[in-house]
């Protein structure tokens, strides 16, 4: 089985030193981000997220089907993820990491939980026939950071998806073809957004050192890590930390404070990237985007 | 009813703590038995031992395992929890990393921990009950380890409880200590477990939504309770070596 | 802000429980300070069980004089001033000026020269695994066994073609801890006529914290009712073997001067033999009776050594208790631990 090469000492006390004395090894300061860059697919619901080298797809597809008899009026949404020997080969095709579950249990958290997709509206005929919505996320390539940028990847995806018009007269259901009606986007209440830390043993001071938005050399160095799951309107939907290093109440707090702006940041600037490509998409003709844009901004 | 929660607690009273180690005797290097109210959770730990056949075992320390058994009859409904439930695995991993974080596994070396845990009854904060009986067990299996880990819970109700509660605006509703079952379904709750009786948080885990400014005073409802969880428990390791060390009769 | 947190309503209230040994209790350097630092002062080498149980992240003490040992680690405060804080429950001892923490239940670690039982998990081509209930199990190599027809006799590949027939798995033996390796893991041998496999009797297992250390481990006890003489074997790591006591070859050599040759044929026929002896029914009674005096001791918390086992026996045989079980049983066990109690303050 090919494991991920451990890391050497000296490897590991010259990031360790650096850190201490406030320097990140890629030169960036200690809560910054790498440059997200959103590249959309011809298809509506498409999405390439890079963050620094780590890159993740996610491609959002819709059908229709029976709802679940104990929620007859919901429609379904399910995330799927898979880390496969593309991102890395240290990670095996069938047989999932823990990563795997990491990051699949918190964008089920995260998404899913937080009720960020309206599952009523996505009911066609009560009790018979629903949309379901389904997030594939596919991880191509690995430094670190995954869960931050695959939960970027399905709340664009999600907000770019068209959902195709469809009219019930009686027991007729009619799917209107894309080209025959414009589609529309789905409801989406709010936008979670994934922001990780990574903590580290203690500076000069004797406070823990969290870094955002770690490599993969700096997740496989760190004490502890803890992702905070935050909209744009300060609301928290998800915190897990489970076990590492212990932190103080005090850091934890500042961290939840600091995730609430960096997602302040991050939400305009994928708000940005759906403009720029409905404006491309669309040649200038920006009333469908206002339509867009409403009901995304509730 | 003025002031008081759904089972009749306060907004900062912990449910009934009865914990009790060595429970299984011989068959495990530890044990432990917590009722946190009707949470009831049975924990017994086996190692330092031989690592399993998979692997060889880390040279520079111990690796813990952990498995968590859901007993069908410990929800309201019957349900039987499989090894692949998500459930199951995310406590399992919370567990697990918790406490090879605060076991001092370099002293042993190519050694295996293993926790197995029995979820006997839920109603409401069972990784705070499985942590709790897993600190025990550890403890019972004489396993050096930096610190008690003690878990509580705490949620944010959407209307205070009124009456003489202290502290509370009638904007800001006190948290509640410790949430049972109802409470954990009806308001947005968190775990929080922390490393010894001080501020050190391991766990956090919240998964409903919260203002960011409810969250401070949830935690630090949630750290208050770790506290005095962590004295239950030390009281009831010093009842427990006491009562070991007067049948020595020196 | 401060939070007060109101605690549960009491359960059963075990007794008083409410000592106010809560939080950071210090060690009471005064009392022994004096005593370690007269350095020439034959001072007690270990005060065991000092009395009080410190529990995980107790501090223990922060007085720089004291080495930390085991079941301690240092930690460092925020002005940087290092205390030893304890990572086991347990009680203080000290040597001279090491702490360390004795757990209250522990693993059996090994030493050099430890007697352990223990049983073959595995048999590799020139070694055994032997588990003996320690964190890693132990390793008998062939080489270090009483190899049939002398023990200046060269190991030969036929012995390692034949290695199932000295043990095979899941036979118990009786060895004695040579070496150990940096993890801890022990090397065993049973050079000595002492020791090899056992068989004619029970296998027990007790906590490995309950064997009191001795100077010998091995006790023949005479027994009554026509019980015949019985063997027992203590191991250090809280293994058991109680049996029929068989004329060890090593005496007959003390005795009758027989020449270590001929003295080495006869172990050859009977040390790896896998039948037991014809053990009479008395002797059985006596062998059992003895394992129920030694779980009756354990479930009292109280530690086994030659004096307790056969005060516990004495009191036994005068209770005259029937059946096998009542080791377990708590009045029973209970009585007669008490009566060995009281038979040993009267000593």
């Amino acid at each position: 089985m090919p494991k991920e090469p451990e890391t050497s000492l000296a490897e590991k006390t010259f990031v360790l030193e650096a850190l201490k004395q406030n320097l990140r090894v890629d030169g960036r300061e200690l809560h910054a981000f790498r440059d997200v860059q959103l590249i959309f697919g011809d298809d509506y619901g498409f999405v390439d997220v890079r963050l620094g080298k780590t890159r993740v797809l996610a491609r959002i597809s819709a059908e229709v089907t029976k709802p679940r008899s104990d929620r007859p009026f919901e429609g379904l949404f399910t995330i799927s993820t898979e880390l496969g020997p593309m991102a890395s080969p240290a990670f095996e095709v069938g047989r999932p990491s823990e990563l795997d579950h990491t990051i699949s249990r918190i964008l089920e958290r995260s998404i899913r939980r937080s009720h960020a997709l309206d599952a009523e509206s996505l009911c066609i005929v009560t009790a018979q026939r629903v949309w379901s919505i389904r997030a594939d996320v596919h991880f191509l390539s690995h430094d670190g950071s995954l869960l931050d940028a695959s939960c970027i990847a399905v709340i664009t995806a999600l907000a770019h998806f068209r959902l195709p018009v469809v009219t019930v007269s009686g027991e007729d259901i009619t799917i209107h073809d894309v080209e025959e009606r414009v589609p529309v986007p789905l409801s989406i209440l709010h936008w979670p957004i994934c922001v990780t830390f990574s903590f580290f043993g203690d500076d000069e001071n004797g406070e823990t050192m969290y870094l955002l938005d770690a490599t993969a050399q700096e997740e496989a160095l760190r004490a502890g890590d803890m992702t905070i799951t935050v909209n744009k309107n300060g609301e928290i939907c998800q915190i897990a930390k489970s076990g590492g290093v212990a932190v103080e109440a005090e850091i934890l707090m500042r961290c939840a404070r600091l995730a609430a702006e960096k997602v302040k940041v991050i939400d305009k600037m994928i708000g940005d990237a759906l403009r720029e490509d409905e404006l491309r998409r669309n040649k200038g003709n920006l009333d469908w985007l206002k339509e867009g844009r409403a009901e995304n901004d509730r | 009813m003025e002031g008081l929660r759904n089972d009749g607690r306060r907004w900062n009273e912990l449910r009934r703590i009865h914990c009790q180690l060595s429970t299984s005797g011989s068959s495990a290097d530890g044990s432990a038995y917590v009722e946190q109210g009707f949470t009831k959770v049975l924990c017994t730990v086996t190692g330092p031992a031989e690592p399993g056949s998979r692997q060889r075992g880390r040279s520079d320390g111990a690796t813990v395992v952990c498995e968590v058994y859901f007993a069908a009859f410990s929800g309201t409904d019957r349900i039987k929890r499989g090894r692949n439930d998500k459930k199951v695995q995310e406590l399992q991993t919370a567990v697990q990393k918790t406490f090879a974080s605060v076991i001092l596994t370099h002293l042993l070396a190519r050694s295996e921990i293993a926790i197995s845990l029995h979820v006997l009854s839920q109603d409401g904060g069972t990784l705070a009950a499985c942590i709790n009986a897993t600190t025990l067990a550890l403890i019972d299996a004489g396993i050096p380890m930096a610190d008690y880990v003690c878990a509580c819970t705490a949620g944010q109700p959407a209307i205070g409880l009124g009456g003489g509660s202290g502290g509370g605006d009638d904007d800001e509703p006190d948290p509640y200590l410790d949430v049972n079952y109802l409470e954990e379904s009806d308001i947005p709750s968190l775990t929080v477990a922390t490393v010894g009786g001080g501020e050190k948080v391991a766990v956090v885990s919240m998964e409903s939504r919260v203002r960011i400014e409810r969250l401070e005073a949830m935690l630090a409802v949630g750290i208050s309770g770790c506290a005095r969880v962590r004295e239950i428990m030390d009281k009831e390791v010093r009842r427990y070596g006491k009562e070991k060390l007067d049948g020595t009769g020196e | 802000m401060p939070i007060q947190i109101i605690a549960p309503a009491p359960f059963v209230d075990a007794g008083d429980g409410d000592d106010d040994d809560e939080g950071g209790v210090r060690l009471d350097v005064d009392n022994d300070g004096d005593v370690a630092m007269e350095g020439d002062a034959p001072s007690r080498k270990t005060s065991r069980h000092a009395g009080r149980i410190v529990t995980p992240g107790e501090l223990v003490t922060d007085d720089p004089q004291w080495m930390r040992g085991h079941g301690t680690y240092l930690s460092t405060t925020a002005d940087g001033s290092q205390s030893i804080v304890s990572s086991l429950a347990g009680t203080i001892s000290k040597t001279n000026k090491l702490l360390s923490i004795c757990a209250l239940r522990f693993r059996y670690v090994p030493e050099i020269g430890d007697l352990v039982v223990g049983r073959i998990l595995e048999v590799q081509t020139k070694r055994w695994r032997v588990d003996i209930a320690a964190p890693h199990s132990a390793t008998l190599l062939l080489s270090s066994i009483n190899l049939p027809g002398g023990i200046l006799r060269k190991r030969t590949s036929t012995d390692e073609l034949q290695i199932r027939t000295f043990f095979s798995e899941g036979d118990l033996l009786v060895a004695e801890v040579q070496t150990l390796n940096s993890d801890g893991q022990a090397s065993l041998h049973t050079r000595s006529l002492k020791y090899g496999k056992l068989r004619n009797g029970v296998f027990l297992t007790v906590d490995a914290g309950m064997i009191r250390r001795m100077k010998s481990h091995v006790l023949t006890m005479p027994t009554s009712n026509g019980g015949g003489e019985v063997d027992i074997y203590l191991g250090v790591n809280g293994y058991i073997w109680i049996a029929k006591h068989t004329a060890s070859l090593s005496d007959g050599a003390g005795d009758k001067g027989v020449s270590i040759t001929r003295l080495e044929e006869e172990a050859s026929e009977a040390i790896y033999s896998n039948v037991n002896e014809e053990i009479s029914p008395e002797t059985r009674a006596e062998i059992s009776r003895i394992g129920c005096v030694i779980r009756a001791l354990v479930k009292a918390n109280i530690k086994i050594d030659e004096e307790m086992l056969n005060l516990g026996y004495e009191a036994a045989l005068e209770e005259a208790l029937q059946g096998y079980d009542w080791g377990s049983d708590t009045a029973a066990g209970k009585r007669i631990v008490d009566a060995a109690l009281a038979k040993r303050r009267k000593t």
